[in-house]
């Protein structure tokens, strides 16, 4: 069954096509990466698929609901994990969980224990009453991570998800995307880091100029590899020095 | 090639311009000079054609440039948290000293020196050049006209350089500021001409000694405590709160079922300055305007209301309220989250309401001990209806970025009509009320509540009108 699926999707600012006709599924269990160079349209896609953004054209549904129509319904139903954002300044990670729990009407009963994991899970439970502002880039990303997956969703919208993250903890967070996909969630990842996405992904979408240009699935394909694919498929003739080896 | 204090000057100056011509386009900006003259000099025709005195319209400016000061300089109260978040992506040199060696407080005086600068140009020049039309009457002399620009300027010197001192004692000891706020308003009370004589004002109309010291001395000793005061760091960098966001959502009930209210006052009350800098921003636009009915008098024959004159600047000051509970906010932020625009805006407004009204009428009943409580129950009435109506405009033409609204020549022209649209005719009742008390006074509740209605049906469109925007991805300000 597919988690979410587009047709033609299209965004435009001004003259300027963010995402070119945009046809993609991906199914329940997937972890699909979506891999591009910087400006490729990775984020304005997110933006689209959660509803922050209405497309110029095309159509979508993401966890059976039309992000186009009903971009509050679509919300309460997916994680978002932005690529820059930052928690609020002056609520302290706990309180953030809380007003992330209230947006979507999530009780105290369920969050409660959902905090505790999540704060074990990524090592900050020192921190939890400490004021967002005063975090440290990297446990501003721990609780921007926990938050999106706060309430379990189906489908999770993550960009560039292992930024400021020391190794120990990133490899926790691949191994628990690993898990919440078996579980039969679906993960959405756009980066530009390749090896992360060779790594966690089971289906990836290369993208460039806001087209999507090939669809593969990297099982048993290296880093190396998939770096090799696609600079063949972006454009090789940009980067001399790939060019050489 | 060191850093001089003039290229520092220079580049925060450019730095500045750039972030507000790409902000609004250079064109937009480079009107704002233009529409603020255009709008001076439209209201100074009004004036000198009903026949108000010039000496109070001079005055007028005088007191609106000194809160425009004061209310600069309440930037040190937002202090270092702020400073991250409102500049910390926008403006690398305000940051330079924390990443490259120059001295902070240079980098404070170049800033302050640089607002002054910068409102001298897009605000208090043209409202000088706004004064021609009294000079094409006969009312004012040409070369007077300088002399105003420079008055009008040092006064705005003035107030920021005493509202950063104030906020420096403030951050060290409320009681003391409070005491010095007391001071100032019991000498304004008891001898508000004599204060008066050694500001740059007293300048304008008798250029005395104490008048000439008091206007290069006054900005020069309030700004070096201001900026000796001013603290650059935090006491506790890890600093840690106790859960009140469950709590206070609960207590907000369906009304704020997001926790969007609870998060914006908690937002206001732990950042620097906490609550008391809503409080504060406040008493200095309620002391100016205190300062100005209590010399009015000696000057002229008006004898404003003093309970509508407070009630309206009041509610053009909770513009501020407003302002403060978006600080901290990001249209982008809640767009990630399944909360529309007019959720957000209803917890805002409740948020508004709670910090804001509290403050009007605490200020209002203060002005009860000053003015007798006849007329101060009048601007009880009409204050809540006119805030709503400032709220309801800010929020229709500017969003959750009321900031912005300041610099957007459109924008900036639309928000000005609409206020002056009601507070003009609110000003003019509280000048003509001895005439028919009972009529001007029933006259002015109602329309202050016609505004406070007109400000919610504002309130209520603007939810869509941003949900739309926001979707469209250009989260601009427009009329």
């Amino acid at each position: 069954m597919a988690a979410i699926r587009t047709r033609d999707l299209t965004k435009r600012y001004g003259d300027v096509v963010a995402v070119e006709s945009l046809s993609l599924t991906v199914d329940d269990g997937e972890c699909y990466g979506f891999l591009g160079p910087n400006g490729a349209g990775k984020s304005t896609t997110i933006n689209v698929l959660t509803g922050q953004l209405a497309p110029d054209g095309g159509s979508a549904r993401v966890a059976d609901v039309d992000p186009i129509a009903r971009p509050i319904d679509t919300r309460a139903r997916v994680g978002i994990l932005p690529e820059s954002g930052r928690p609020p300044s002056f609520l302290t990670a706990r309180e953030y969980f809380e007003f992330a729990a209230a947006t979507r009407g999530m009780d105290d009963d369920r969050l409660e224990p959902r905090i505790r994991t999540w704060a074990d899970r990524l090592a900050f439970a020192e921190k939890l009453d400490t004021l967002c502002t005063d975090l440290s880039q990297g446990e501003r990303q721990k609780v921007l991570i926990a938050q999106a997956f706060i309430h379990e969703p189906r489908v999770v919208f993550i960009d560039e998800p292992l930024t400021n993250l020391d190794p120990i903890i990133q490899e926790r967070i691949k191994r628990f995307f690993e898990r919440y996909r078996r579980d039969g969630n679906t993960l959405f990842l756009s980066t530009h880091f390749v090896e992360t996405a060779a790594e966690v992904c089971t289906q990836i979408g290369i993208v460039s100029r806001g087209r999507l240009l090939e669809e593969l699935r990297p099982r048993g394909m290296d880093g190396d590899a998939l770096l090799e694919r696609f600079f063949e498929v972006v454009g090789r003739e940009d980067e001399p020095e790939l060019k050489r080896r | 090639m060191t850093l001089t204090n003039r290229r520092l000057l220079w580049l925060l100056a450019v730095e500045e311009y750039r972030s507000h011509a790409r902000l609004f386009g250079g064109r937009r900006f480079a009107l704002f000079p233009a529409f603020v003259a255009l709008v001076a000099a439209a209201s100074a025709t009004f004036f000198a054609l009903a026949a108000t005195d010039t000496g109070t319209i001079v005055a007028g400016l005088h007191a609106v440039v000194a809160v425009l000061g004061l209310q600069v300089g309440t930037v040190g109260l937002e202090g270092r948290d702020a400073l991250e978040d409102l500049f910390g992506e926008r403006t690398l040199l305000l940051f330079a000293s924390w990443t490259l060696p120059i001295e902070p407080k240079r980098v404070l005086v170049a800033f302050l020196l640089k607002d002054v600068l910068y409102y001298g140009v897009l605000f208090l020049l043209p409202l000088s050049v706004g004064l021609v039309p009294l000079a094409v009457l006969g009312e004012l002399s040409v070369v007077e006209l300088p002399l105003v620009f420079l008055t009008t300027a040092a006064t705005f010197a003035l107030g920021v350089a005493a509202s950063v001192a104030l906020v420096g004692v403030y951050v060290r000891s409320r009681l003391v500021a409070l005491g010095i706020v007391g001071t100032v308003a019991v000498a304004i009370a008891l001898a508000g001409q004599n204060v008066l004589a050694i500001t740059p004002y007293g300048l304008l109309e008798a250029p005395r000694t104490a008048a000439v010291v008091g206007t290069v001395a006054l900005p020069l000793v309030f700004g070096t405590i201001g900026v000796a005061l001013f603290e650059f760091d935090r006491d506790d960098p890890d600093r840690t709160a106790v859960d009140r966001f469950g709590a206070l959502s609960a207590r907000f009930g369906s009304y704020d079922s997001h926790g969007i209210a609870a998060k914006s006052l908690l937002d206001v009350a732990r950042s620097s300055g906490g609550l008391w800098k809503a409080v504060f921003s406040q008493g200095l636009v309620f002391i100016v305007i205190v300062m100005l009915l209590a010399a009015l008098p000696d000057v002229v024959r008006i004898r404003p209301s003093p309970g509508l004159t407070i009630a309206a600047v009041l509610a053009l000051g909770s513009f501020t309220a407003y302002n403060w509970l978006c600080q901290f906010d990001d249209s982008r932020f809640y767009a990630r989250y399944p909360v529309s625009h007019e959720a957000v805006f209803r917890g805002k407004l409740l948020a508004f309401s709670l910090l804001n009204l509290p403050i009007g009428v605490s200020y209002l009943a203060a002005g009860t001990a000053l003015f007798g409580s006849e007329t101060i129950l009048l601007g009880v009435a009409v204050f809540p209806p006119l805030s709503l109506y400032v709220f309801g405009i800010t929020v229709y033409f500017a969003g959750l970025r009321p900031s912005e609204l300041l610099f957007d020549t459109p924008v900036f022209a639309a928000f000005t009509a609409a206020t002056m649209l009601v507070l003009l005719p609110i000003v003019v009742a509280a000048i003509a009320i001895p005439l028919a008390p009972t009529a001007i006074g029933a006259g002015s509740v109602a329309l202050a509540g016609v505004a406070g209605a007109v400000g919610y049906v504002l309130y209520r469109r603007a939810g869509e009108r941003w949900e739309r925007r926001s979707r469209s991805g250009n989260y601009r300000s427009s009329p």
